[in-house]
């Protein structure tokens, strides 16, 4: 396991490799064969004008007593070899072999074929020459050769002409190639950004256009997804059943804890069962929040089943719910209730905002007041819960929201899932939760503040 | 403790002192209790395990009063409230819900049912809720004890131990708002619509000045009405 993650391997770069390669491969192809079809071009398009002096040559050497010898003027011959880029030499032998005129160092041509005359390359005093050789009827050999400057010039040419449109075309291709790819993975951006942007635990299958080579992979994520979604689905319905189980024989053993209270009791009995009674309201209560969580986590996801809700009238009706807790404990809970509609989940919410209550009542002393603020402020929808406790440290204020973390020294018997379920319903609700503390003496404020949603201000203005 | 109508039978139909309770509701434990509180109170008790079985019982005896859980095996309390408003009949019903389902809290509210109850409830909770049900279901009697209240409804008098009280007709409409919700959050709104007349409307400020001189006059007698700030009042409900 301490082996390095593989490189990611990067398409646009395999692609471009096999491109650049392969364009290479076939550029030096070309240049091959384009090299071999321009020497002979230029040799069909200068040979000619080899043979032509050694016709001439040939044609004004006579042969008498004295021996062969060539019947021009120096001048006349200087003329006919003479070549303004390349150098030019040329020999006469005679059928005995003997040199007759021009130049002395030039080895004989290879033995002729069928032909009167042949074409060679050969090199003359280090340099390579192209010679053209001619063989009259009377068996004189002449030999007029050129270096090959001109040829040279040509097959670069034919090469250029060839070679650099093909290699403008190659840079093109890839530059096309790199562009493209970057184009074509463009949906696997899109895909990216998709996914980047998925809540948490929407589980719902991906929804993009996806081009025919990436919709296997979408297909199998989303067999992914479904089969998460499944789990998910299993995991909540097990843990709604089993507290929703508990919660009933829960609710019996708390009235026939209660019954017994009632009774005549030694002091030392009756400690016990109160003790015993408060176990099971704390049960009670844990059982309750754990289904509450539950729905929560496994309500669909933002806006599925939203109704247009005015949070006045839910923290109504939990006024009703907590008054007389409120009551039991000495803590004066007040409200300040102004309206305040927002598109929201109409069984979430009031969960929300028991836990709210539930958990300011929890930790605010006798004597103490909490009080519940709804309204908008500056448009923006907003909840909120303030006590006289003891407040909740800045460090602490981001853990208090982890399911099951309570604060140490904490008194009490919360479950630490009271603010988990709120953070859970204000996640639904594209909401913000935000702890602090009522003012420098403390206490806690906890405010929830929704989107601003002007469908629904539209609606109910 | 099983279903039937043994511990009711021997109770006269024209007997309205004792007063006939139904309690539907599958858990044993908490059928057990819930008989038990009312038992002890003085009430007769039927016991249902099923809503089929319920249904059948309603349809056969009139009760006073119908303490109705809503998860039930077989059809739900919904059902067997709905079947019952259907045949026009009176009794009263206490809903008893899961704490979570505040649907089940307005779907029972608009079938019919009287009042609701969220388990898990405390004894003393349900009892007040039973005793606010019942003083609706049968007739209301002559007079209530209230701790050192006696409250003579028919001739709108109230004595505390000390002597005669007055209440102007607005305090005593009050008063007798607050003794029929033992237990109940009444809103400002709520106190407003219900001492509504057409003569005069009740500002809020104007409520909390009769509940003020309410208080003053009752609260000496051990009656205590309580504020809920910024909302509305709270009697609790006392030994009666």
């Amino acid at each position: 396991m301490n082996d390095a993650p593989p490189k990611p391997t990067s398409i646009r770069r395999r692609l471009l490799i096999f491109l650049i390669s392969s364009l290479l491969m076939m550029i030096c192809g070309t240049a091959v064969v384009t090299y071999s079809v321009a020497v002979r071009s230029a040799n069909d398009a200068y040979d000619r004008s080899l043979l032509d002096p050694a016709f001439d040559i040939a044609d004004n050497v006579s042969i008498d007593a004295g021996g062969a010898h060539v019947d021009l003027p120096q001048k006349a011959l200087e003329a006919l070899v003479y070549d303004q880029v390349d150098k030019v030499i040329f020999q006469v032998r005679s059928p005995a072999n003997a040199i007759i005129d021009g130049v002395a160092d030039l080895a004989p041509p290879p033995a002729f074929t069928s032909e009167q005359f042949v074409f060679f390359d050969t090199a003359y005093r280090g340099e390579k020459m192209r010679i053209a050789a001619l063989r009259t009827p009377s068996g004189l050999v002449v030999q007029v050769g050129e270096t090959l400057h001109k040829r040279n010039r040509l097959v670069g040419e034919i090469l250029a002409a060839e070679l650099v449109p093909a290699i403008l075309i190659a840079c093109a291709s890839i530059a096309l190639a790199w562009f493209g790819v970057g184009r074509g993975l463009l949906p696997i951006e899109d895909l990216r950004s998709e996914i980047l942007n998925r809540a948490p635990r929407d589980l719902r299958p991906l929804d993009v256009a996806a081009p025919k080579e990436i919709a296997p992979v979408v297909h199998a994520f989303n067999g992914l997804l479904e089969h998460l979604r499944d789990a998910n689905t299993l995991q909540q319905r097990f843990l709604a059943n089993a507290a929703h189980q508990l919660r009933t024989p829960l609710a019996g053993l708390q009235m026939h804890l209660e019954l017994l209270l009632r009774r005549e009791l030694s002091a030392e009995l009756r400690a016990e069962l109160a003790r015993m009674h408060g176990a099971t309201v704390r049960a009670s209560r844990l059982a309750n929040q754990l289904l509450a969580l539950a729905k929560a986590e496994s309500a669909p996801p933002q806006g599925q089943q939203f109704e247009i809700i005015d949070l006045r009238s839910i923290a109504d009706a939990a006024a009703r719910d907590w008054a007389a807790k409120a009551h039991a404990q000495q803590i004066d809970l007040g409200f300040a209730l102004e309206r305040a509609v927002i598109p929201g989940d109409p069984l979430l919410l009031p969960e929300m905002v028991d836990n709210l209550i539930d958990n300011a009542l929890r930790y605010t002393p006798a004597g103490g007041s909490v009080t519940v603020n709804t309204g908008c402020d500056d448009g923006v929808p907003f909840l909120s819960v303030e006590d006289t406790g003891p407040g909740i440290p800045a460090t602490e204020r981001s853990k208090v929201v982890e399911r099951f973390y309570r604060m140490a020294g904490t008194p009490g018997e919360g479950s630490g899932l009271g603010l988990a379920i709120v953070r859970e319903v204000v996640d639904r609700h594209g909401g913000i939760l935000e702890i602090d503390s009522c003012d420098e003496r403390g206490g806690t404020r906890i405010r929830v503040s929704f989107p601003r949603n002007r469908r629904v201000e539209a609606r109910v203005a | 403790m099983t279903f039937g109508f043994g511990n009711t039978a021997n109770v006269s139909k024209t007997d309205r002192f004792i007063v006939r309770i139904l309690v539907v509701e599958d858990d044993a434990l908490l059928a057990e209790g819930l008989t038990s509180v009312l038992n002890r109170a003085g009430h007769g008790v039927t016991h249902a395990t099923t809503g089929r079985h319920a249904d059948l019982m309603l349809r056969d005896e009139a009760f006073d009063l119908v303490v109705l859980d809503v998860g039930l095996p077989d059809i739900d309390g919904f059902e067997v409230l709905r079947r019952l408003r259907q045949r026009h009949s009176s009794s009263n019903v206490l809903v008893l819900t899961a704490r979570d389902a505040v649907e089940d809290r307005v779907h029972g509210l608009d079938l019919g049912a009287d009042d609701y109850l969220t388990k898990p409830f405390s004894v003393t909770e349900f009892e007040a809720r039973v005793r606010a049900l019942l003083r609706r279901a049968i007739a209301t009697p002559a007079r209530w004890s209230i701790a050192g209240l006696t409250v003579d409804v028919a001739a709108k008098r109230v004595r505390s131990d000390d002597g005669p009280i007055d209440l102007t007709p607005r305090e005593w409409a009050l008063l007798e708002l607050f003794l029929t919700h033992p237990g109940r959050v009444l809103s400002k709104d709520q106190i407003g619509e219900s001492l509504f007349t057409f003569d005069e409307h009740l500002s809020a400020n104007a409520i909390e000045v009769h509940v003020s001189r309410l208080r003053t006059k009752i609260e000496p007698a051990g009656m205590h009405i309580r504020t809920v700030r910024g909302f509305g009042y709270l009697w609790e409900g006392g030994d009666e």
